[in-house]
């Protein structure tokens, strides 16, 4: 196939290989291929992704009218606004525990649910079917379904202990804002758990029958099974998982504002909710995006860490 | 082999009744507490307001089937439900339409800056559109597209770029290369051979895409929060809010429009759910 000599450097005689009997015209065509076909969703990205993401760093570090309008360069004034506010703090706190709760606990029960699930027992088709209906439905209305049944006066989580016996009056589940932080939570780890459940279990069922029986055979017991095969062989799709949960969770926003809009007085804000009423109640876009940047900071680490990780993972089988 | 397994079997069967009895119970738990919200949805979607307000059922006394009629005249229902079509069904076809060329370039071909172009695809999970929103808001003023569907669908269709590129890549790069190779020489053009030879065979991972994507952008809610503000414009996610008044909460009407929400969408995804998690979770290594 190769129009070169056999005297060419190995390398020209590579290329040759790969582009053979080409002209010039269709050799450039051939160089600038690839980028045709990736343009479409660069194009589509490049308007409603970057030019947002440059918007709201520009927005960061200038002064920015009520009606939007940019009035220049201000010296990092934004970020000291929103670094003074006492509000701030307590903002950044409730984003940590919000984050770390959640990817931490559903994580954890998530891990365990997919080992149950992946034994073979009659009716797992529908228990694995059932599972899924938190991951598929939209948060803002499991979140009003949340925040009806713990109603103190009228929710059904009361009444159905009031009629099993367990309480014999009403209980106010929400008695402070920290409570209704927590119910937040749990809310959120409910709708976490089945993204993690499914990871685990598609990893879990690439693992090879026979190593869990040489195990047995060598008379290994199950945890011992549990830490020393399964749980090495299903670490990379655990990773993805967390990794994953850990930027939408830091992001959500339907959940925390369905259920008290980060009321009363911040202390159920996060970072995303905060910034959501800073620039669309209050009319500080150009603090709001100060937030935002901050946010992204933080996401910044946890997303390094992802890419190198997928990245390299890729790059073998490349 | 079977010889000591069956030795091993006999002394625990008594103990692996007991596990078998405490999986069931397990799993029957897991599944009641799952669907609980939407047991307690349903029920309260059947009742009337003075019962909900009242408390102390759980079950409707008479069953209230009405509610899910009266939605439709109570709000503009089947706007709301006409809308979250055409911005998840548009958000769908402009994400694949791009996604496509995109991940079948990352797949079969080799360029300069295709690790970058990963990366970025990768990192771009990172900005949710929340984070954007006031940048967003900017862009989309500029475009003129603020209280806007078709602003809704690019939205839609950008961020779920990652997602699509990603599991589509994976779908691709499982496939082996061979077949469109014949049918190069054959003397069809890449295009006729992606058309016709790849995409037929990724026919399971583009489904599972694009169910993906529909259902992502059905279920979004907060960009439609904050671009739409004309009724008529909302999609479900937003307009069941109606019934979310500042005064008082019509539960009833809440619930019986949430199930008409969720309902299409946990069908969707049973179907999707296996081939979908197996993508995701390979980090799209495998389809």
């Amino acid at each position: 196939m190769s129009t070169k000599t056999p005297s060419a450097p190995a390398e020209a005689q590579e290329l040759a290989k790969k582009v053979p009997r080409l002209s010039g015209s269709k050799k450039l065509f051939r160089k600038v291929e690839p980028y045709i076909w990736i343009a479409p969703s660069i194009i589509l990205m490049a308007i409603f992704i970057v030019t947002p993401i440059v918007k709201v760093f520009q927005l960061s570090m200038s002064k920015v009218t009520r009606a939007g309008l940019v009035k220049g360069y201000n010296n990092f004034e934004n970020f000291t606004n929103v670094l003074k506010s006492p509000a701030f703090s307590l903002v950044l706190k409730n984003t940590i525990v919000w984050t770390i709760a959640v990817v931490v606990i559903s994580t954890v029960l998530g891990f365990m649910l997919a080992l149950v699930l992946n034994n073979k027992f009659r009716g797992r088709k529908v228990a694995r079917a059932i599972v899924v209906f938190p991951w598929a439905t939209t948060l803002v209305i499991q979140a009003s379904a949340w925040n009806f049944i713990i109603n103190k006066d009228y929710g059904t989580l009361n009444t159905l202990l009031m009629k099993i016996g367990l309480i014999s009056a009403p209980v106010n589940w929400t008695p402070t804002p920290g409570a209704y932080f927590a119910w937040e939570i749990a809310c959120g780890i409910f709708v976490t758990i089945p993204f993690v459940t499914f990871c685990v279990l598609s990893g879990l069922q690439s693992i090879d029958a026979s190593y869990y029986e040489a195990a047995t055979v060598d008379g290994a017991g199950y945890f011992q099974k549990l830490f020393s095969i399964t749980l090495p062989l299903v670490k990379s799709s655990l990773t993805v998982a967390t990794v994953l949960n850990i930027i939408y969770v830091f992001n959500s926003f339907p959940i925390i504002w369905t259920m008290t809009k980060g009321d009363p007085a911040n202390h159920t804000d996060t970072l995303v909710t905060y910034l959501y009423k800073l620039a669309f109640y209050n009319g500080k876009q150009g603090e709001a995006s100060a937030v935002s940047v901050i946010g992204f900071l933080i996401l910044l680490v946890c997303a390094s860490v992802y890419m190198i990780y997928t990245l390299r993972k890729g790059d073998d089988d490349l | 082999m079977s010889q000591p397994a069956n030795a091993v079997k006999k002394p625990v069967s008594i103990k692996k009744g007991i596990l078998r009895l405490l999986l069931y119970f397990v799993v029957l738990d897991v599944c009641v507490i799952t669907l609980y919200p939407y047991f307690a949805m349903l029920c309260t979607a059947l009742k009337n307001r003075v019962e909900i307000f009242s408390g102390g059922t759980i079950l409707p006394i008479v069953p209230l089937w009405s509610n899910f009629i009266d939605i439709w005249s109570r709000a503009p229902m089947a706007k709301y439900m006409l809308n979250s079509v055409l911005i998840a069904g548009g958000s769908t076809i402009i994400a694949m339409l791009c996604g496509i060329p995109a991940a079948y370039a990352l797949a079969r071909m080799k360029f300069k800056g295709q690790t970058a172009f990963l990366g970025f695809v990768i990192v771009s999970q990172m900005f949710a559109p929340v984070v954007l929103l006031i940048g967003i808001y900017q862009v989309m003023q500029k475009l003129g597209l603020t209280d806007n569907i078709l602003g809704l669908i690019f939205i839609n269709a950008a961020f779920n770029q990652a997602f699509t590129i990603w599991l589509l890549r994976g779908t691709f790069m499982g496939i082996s290369a061979e077949m469109e190779q014949a049918a190069t020489i054959d003397g069809c053009t890449r295009v006729q051979s992606m058309m016709k030879v790849l995409l037929p065979v990724a026919a399971p991972g583009i489904v599972t895409t694009l169910i993906f994507i529909f259902i992502n952008a059905w279920n979004e809610y907060t960009v439609a929060l904050c671009l739409i503000s004309t009724d008529t414009f909302k999609p479900l996610t937003v307009g069941i809010n109606t019934f979310n008044g500042y005064n008082m909460i019509e539960w009833q009407y809440l619930f019986a429009a949430s199930i008409f929400a969720i309902i299409p969408v946990v069908i969707l995804f049973m179907c999707i759910e296996k081939n979908l998690v197996s993508g995701l979770a390979s980090g799209g290594v495998k389809g």
